[in-house]
């Protein structure tokens, strides 16, 4: 069985609405500078995924289907995995099965959402049951709030603790070149900010962009022939979870604990706060890093609110969690779960810059989408 | 790249509803649930036995966002690894091939579904189309398969009648096919033009239904079933947007696909296959599709008609029965039937199937998988 490394990555600039480019030109932005980083040519690539956003976001049926002429993939096998807010590392699953199952050995994926150009909410609300939960269903806001509010009174996930989360990644995106949300806050403005939808005020919630991420994959050998320095996929996991709100709980997420147990078993990772270096985790309310924190056995249930009064967090701590600033920089749905696996790529192989963590060796990567209800986990390091 | 220790994927169990023009009866859910339950009955895999749950539907059609999330429940995915493939089920079974074949999962399911009945099926098509050029021209998919069918019919020589033999075939094959609703066509409107020269008699008739097939590797296959369908072959590829920028009368990406799952196969050729099952979304295109399959010489493909083969879509195919987003999984269905020899295909002698699924506008997407028993 062939290992598989991720030996090239690239993000277009993000934007709250880029009018220079349509969806295709977007993918085509980060691909271009996918390839450029692996030094690779489209001829180089055996597959294609596309993941995106729910294709209602922009009004496109399929776009999979247009992307192919702006991407070069004609008579390639080009496929698109769709799955909520978490599709970009479904994508990246989908693309290392094709590696690892003989299928394929270079495989590129692409995310992408252009939010500018439909009903982001609107859509987002079909995603409730047509007959028992459109009535009372608001865009993705409202159980995010109760879910929140459940584990306000469970865990001590306080309003104080979530918006350090929000002045820490609003802090990390500054040194971000790709980020264009450039904002620093205070935690006193955040809890000042305009309520939503109580708990979450404003500022406790991530932009709305365009954006696009693009991450190739390769087996073994490959990866050593293209590059002196690939990003080792040690585990990866999506798993999913009956909508049955009744059944499920609000305090953990279930299904993120079964996907972290499966990675972290593939791994070898017994110590998560200490084997790894660094983590981007996409939290697309402040209070999810929160929450993600003890799903992914950080630190013990109940412990979210210390560790991130603790500072260990933070850029300069022993655990950096999203030094890119994670979606509060920048927030393209469909491409958000790649850019964390590629922002952790890019750590674990001294590409990431200025946000650079320093010596990262082991990165953790979190992403999730649907009702809450889809949940990934994966593993990526300098070591083989 | 395939090498002989690979991990060899068997179909162990399927099962296909009703296909009919609408199920006004049934939600989502039930067509779901009772191809799940169906799939895996006899074979003594319970749903806790299942590893992993690919799945195939579309939001446009369900008129719901990231859709698989309200059936995980009915297609047995709780707390399990799954993912939507946004295209034909035929796809989603690629997938779940090659998540066996990597291991270390060892049962996975497949499940593809379509309502259409419940949606706008033009506008699914048309919205496919990027807004720019294609789609303030007017384009729809029915125009598009008599652009296609003209330049066809004119380099092949054919007139508009001789497609009656193509539809005529599938619709007395599937009248034929109980799995299939499928009244004997009647009427003014059934040979009334739509785009020319094709008739409404030339275009797919999209149906409400779903389709679910158990795959397991080696190991469990041989415990499961005495007649393990192997998955020999898959291979997938996919043509330009701008139809414009396409062949006019051939599908160069359906050949593709082909020489990728024969390469997989070990196969030289794809001429011995006892069944073929194919997907299109009009006669010409059912027609083109052979021909890039190498199951006939280019233009020819009519002559498996007018000699009334008996390899070609014995279910009547995916002009009587389109579900959209499973036609090529119900074709797998159909092929899998016949070649371990269930119900009332016990008597049949099959041993090998080619079987083909399409998807994006105008034929765009090809996908192939070739299907072996003992």
């Amino acid at each position: 069985m062939t290992k598989v490394a991720i030996v090239g990555t690239g993000q277009t600039a993000h934007a709250r609405r880029r009018t220079d480019v349509s969806q295709a030109g977007l993918a085509r932005e980060a691909v271009v500078e996918a390839l450029l980083d692996a030094n690779l040519t489209m001829d180089d690539i055996d597959s294609v995924v596309v993941a995106s956003g729910p294709a209602m976001f922009g009004a496109v049926n399929q776009p999979e289907k247009w992307l192919v002429d702006a991407l070069g993939a004609r008579y390639k096998p080009v496929v698109r995995i769709t799955s909520g807010g978490g599709t970009g590392l479904a994508g990246a699953l989908a693309a290392i099965n094709q590696i690892k199952g003989g299928s394929a050995r270079r495989v590129l994926v692409v995310a992408y959402d252009k939010l500018s150009e439909g009903a982001l909410q609107a859509s987002i609300s079909t995603l409730y049951d047509p007959f028992w939960g459109r009535e009372f269903a608001v865009g993705i806001m409202g159980f995010s709030a109760a879910y929140w509010h459940a584990r306000m009174q469970r865990l001590g996930h306080t309003e104080e603790a979530a918006a350090l989360v929000a002045v820490k990644n609003r802090k990390n995106a500054m040194l971000n070149p790709k980020a264009h949300v450039k904002r620093e806050v205070t935690v006193e403005e955040v809890l000042a900010s305009r309520p939503l939808c109580w708990p979450i005020k404003v500022l406790d919630v991530p932009p709305i962009s365009d954006g696009a991420c693009a991450v190739i994959f390769s087996g073994e050998a490959d990866a050593e022939a293209i590059t002196d320095r690939p990003a080792w996929v040690h585990g990866m996991s999506y798993w999913g979870e009956a909508d049955n709100g009744p059944d499920r709980s609000m305090i953990q997420s279930e299904p993120l604990q079964l996907a972290a147990a499966k990675v972290y078993k593939d791994a070898g990772i017994t110590n998560p706060f200490r084997q790894f270096d660094v983590a981007e985790l996409q939290e697309p309310y402040t209070c999810f890093e929160l929450s993600y924190y003890e799903g992914l056995g950080l630190c013990p249930e109940g412990g979210a609110a210390e560790l991130i009064a603790s500072g260990e967090t933070e850029l300069t701590g022993s655990l950096p969690v999203n030094p890119s600033g994670g979606c509060m920089g920048a927030n393209p749905i469909g491409a958000t779960a790649l850019i964390r696996l590629a922002e952790a790529a890019m750590q674990v192989t001294g590409k990431a810059g200025d946000h650079q963590v320093k010596d990262a060796q082991r990165a953790l990567v979190q992403a999730g989408g649907g009702w809450a209800n889809l949940r990934g986990v994966a593993v990526v390091g300098a070591e083989k | 790249m395939a090498s002989t220790t690979q991990r060899r994927v068997a179909v162990v169990g399927s099962a296909q509803t009703l296909l009919a023009d609408e199920r006004p009866d049934l939600q989502h859910v039930d067509l779901i649930t009772e191809v799940v339950t169906r799939a895996l009955k006899g074979t003594g895999i319970r749903v806790e036995d299942i590893d992993f749950v690919i799945d195939s539907g579309s939001d446009f059609l369900d008129g719901r966002s990231i859709s698989n999330c309200g059936f995980l429940g009915a297609m047995a995915a709780h707390h399990k690894e799954e993912s939507r493939v946004e295209e034909d089920g035929l796809w989603a079974l690629s997938y779940a091939v090659n998540k066996l074949t990597a291991g270390p999962a060892s049962i996975g399911l497949v499940i593809g579904y379509s309502k259409p009945s419940e949606g706008d099926v033009d506008a699914f098509w048309s919205g496919m189309l990027e807004p720019f050029l294609q789609r303030p021209v007017g384009l729809t998919h029915e125009t598009a398969a008599g652009l296609y069918a003209q330049s066809y019919l004119a380099t092949a020589g054919l007139n508009a009648d001789d497609l009656d033999v193509v539809s005529d075939s599938a619709w007395r094959k599937a009248a034929a096919n109980p799995r299939v609703c499928a009244p004997t066509p009647s009427g003014d409107d059934w040979r009334s033009a739509v785009a020319s020269p094709l008739r409404r008699s030339d275009y797919a008739r999209p149906v409400d239904g779903a389709v679910a097939i158990l795959l397991a590797i080696e190991e469990v296959a041989e415990q499961t079933t005495e007649s393990p369908v192997w998955v020999t072959g898959v291979g997938s590829a996919i043509d330009q947007h701008f139809l414009a920028g396409r062949e006019p009368d051939t599908l160069p990406a359906a050949g593709y696909a082909l020489r990728s799952a024969l390469r997989m196969a070990g196969l030289a050729s794809a001429a011995d296959f006892d069944i073929v099952e194919v997907s299109a979304t009009s006669t010409v295109g059912e027609l083109m599709v052979l021909e890039a399959l190498d199951v006939a010489e280019p233009y020819k493909a009519i002559e498996l008609y007018r000699s009334d083969d008996p390899r070609i879509n014995p279910s009547g195919g995916a002009l009587p029965a389109d579900v959209i987003m499973a036609t090529g999984l119900a074709r797998l269905h159909e092929s899998v039937l016949r070649l371990a020899r269930r119900g009332e295909h016990h008597d049949n002698t099959a041993r090998t199937a080619l079987v083909h699924g399409t998807g994006g506008f105008a034929m765009q997407n090809h996908c192939v998988v070739t299907l072996e028993v003992a």
